[in-house]
């Protein structure tokens, strides 16, 4: 079977953004924010129409992932101080991960998938911070995205998924390698289709698109680059799991880009197990104490 | 001397040049001594490493006291690092900090 017989990017993408699409709510919440006229209070009543993403702002509005120091008490709060782009962001990476919520445990482990988004996102947030970047939650957000395109090909191509996943295991090379070699393009780039078509800006939707063939972003190079990093650092301390098993090569040429000064990972990697931890609680233990 | 990581700063150790932030705030004057408060300031400013005169040496000379690990739970802690990173350079700079990084974390958890 040749590639001549498998699907492309976008017929991979196709289907996948109609069924599982992003709730209705985010398109409101989208427009509602992009709209001239709308005020913070229009903002956080749409928001507050979903009770279960509500209550996950809250708690992510007060855990030490943003250490503000008064408690953020309700969503028109939240907007007021953590901004209304960082809300919307947030609120984006909430749902996307209710949007895959059942694929077969055969598969990949949802929340293991999940853990290592997470831990990616946090690793790209403290980077950007370290990197005296503005806005840092679209970086989270970049993160808790960047391997999407992967649950995308275990729905459409379930086969060729579990085969691709046993040759890794059996060969020890990269899944993205194998991914590239067999289908014609990576998990990165499905990602990214699927993003556009859910019409999420670039600024998070090109660096999942590059982020591990970051010479090709155009627009947004340095936040590929980060995302690029991040994921290295997320695999090489093994919170959480994807698929690949590997820890992804370093592209140096990014390196030498990030003004990374090595002497500052031992922090970074304190920083993402400090805050590791609460989050997952957050993320994923929510509805048990609501 | 060369400028010491903050990670192997001890409190008692005494600045050679003015700390500052990257806009060139200054956070901590030549001369002072270092406490144990000011590293949680310099990591918050973005200090990664200061230059402190020669008296602090010796100590710094050492690695970072008090963490002895077994042996063989080192041994196989960096066994298991290097199989992961099989697909990158161990002598970038970048990717042998996070293995010395890795293996101390891992066999931390595991002792």
């Amino acid at each position: 079977m040749k590639r001549s017989q498998l699907i492309g990017v976008e017929q991979m993408v196709q289907d996948v953004s109609t069924i599982h699409s992003l709730p209705m709510f985010y398109s409101q919440l989208s427009e509602a924010i992009d709209h001239p006229r709308s005020s913070i209070a229009d903002i956080a009543k749409i928001i507050s129409e979903d009770l279960g993403l509500t209550a996950r702002i809250l708690k992510l509005a007060n855990s030490p992932l943003f250490g503000y120091f008064s408690k953020i008490e309700t969503i028109t709060q939240a907007v007021t101080i953590i901004g209304v782009l960082q809300v919307r962001d947030l609120a984006l990476a909430l749902s996307v991960m209710d949007v895959f919520a059942g694929i077969p445990e055969s598969m990949v482990n949802m929340e293991q998938f999940w853990r290592h988004s997470l831990a990616t996102g946090l690793a790209a947030k403290l980077l950007a911070t370290s990197q005296r970047e503005a806005s840092l939650e679209r970086f989270f957000v970049a993160g808790i995205l960047h391997d999407i395109g992967r649950l995308v090909m275990y729905i459409r191509v379930p086969e060729i998924s579990l085969e691709m996943l046993d040759r890794c295991r059996s060969t020890g090379e990269l899944l993205y390698r194998v991914e590239r070699d067999r289908l014609g393009f990576d998990h990165a780039e499905v990602g990214g289709a699927l993003l556009r078509r859910w019409k999420i800006p670039p600024r998070v939707a090109e660096p999942v698109e590059r982020h591990h063939n970051c010479k090709r972003a155009e627009q947004y190079p340095r936040e590929a680059s980060i995302l690029h990093f991040a994921d290295v650092v997320a695999h090489a301390l093994q919170l959480g799991n994807s698929g690949e098993l590997l820890v992804p090569e370093l592209d140096s040429a990014v390196w030498d880009r990030l003004s990374v000064s090595c002497h500052y990972l031992p922090t970074l990697v304190q920083q993402v197990d400090a805050t590791f931890k609460d989050t997952v609680q957050v993320l994923f233990r929510s509805d048990s104490s609501v | 001397m060369a400028p010491v990581q903050i990670d192997n700063l001890v409190p008692g150790m005494i600045l050679k040049h003015n700390v500052t932030d990257r806009s060139g705030r200054m956070l901590l004057p030549e001369g002072a001594t270092l406490e144990a408060k000011h590293f949680g300031i310099f990591r918050m400013w973005g200090v990664l490493e200061v230059e402190v005169t020669d008296e602090g040496e010796a100590e710094t000379a050492e690695p970072p006291p008090g963490e002895e690990v077994d042996p063989v739970l080192m041994e196989r802690a960096s066994g298991e690092v290097c199989r992961i990173f099989a697909h990158n350079d161990p002598e970038h700079p970048a990717i042998r900090e996070l293995i010395r990084i890795c293996v101390n974390r891992r066999a931390a958890h595991e002792a």
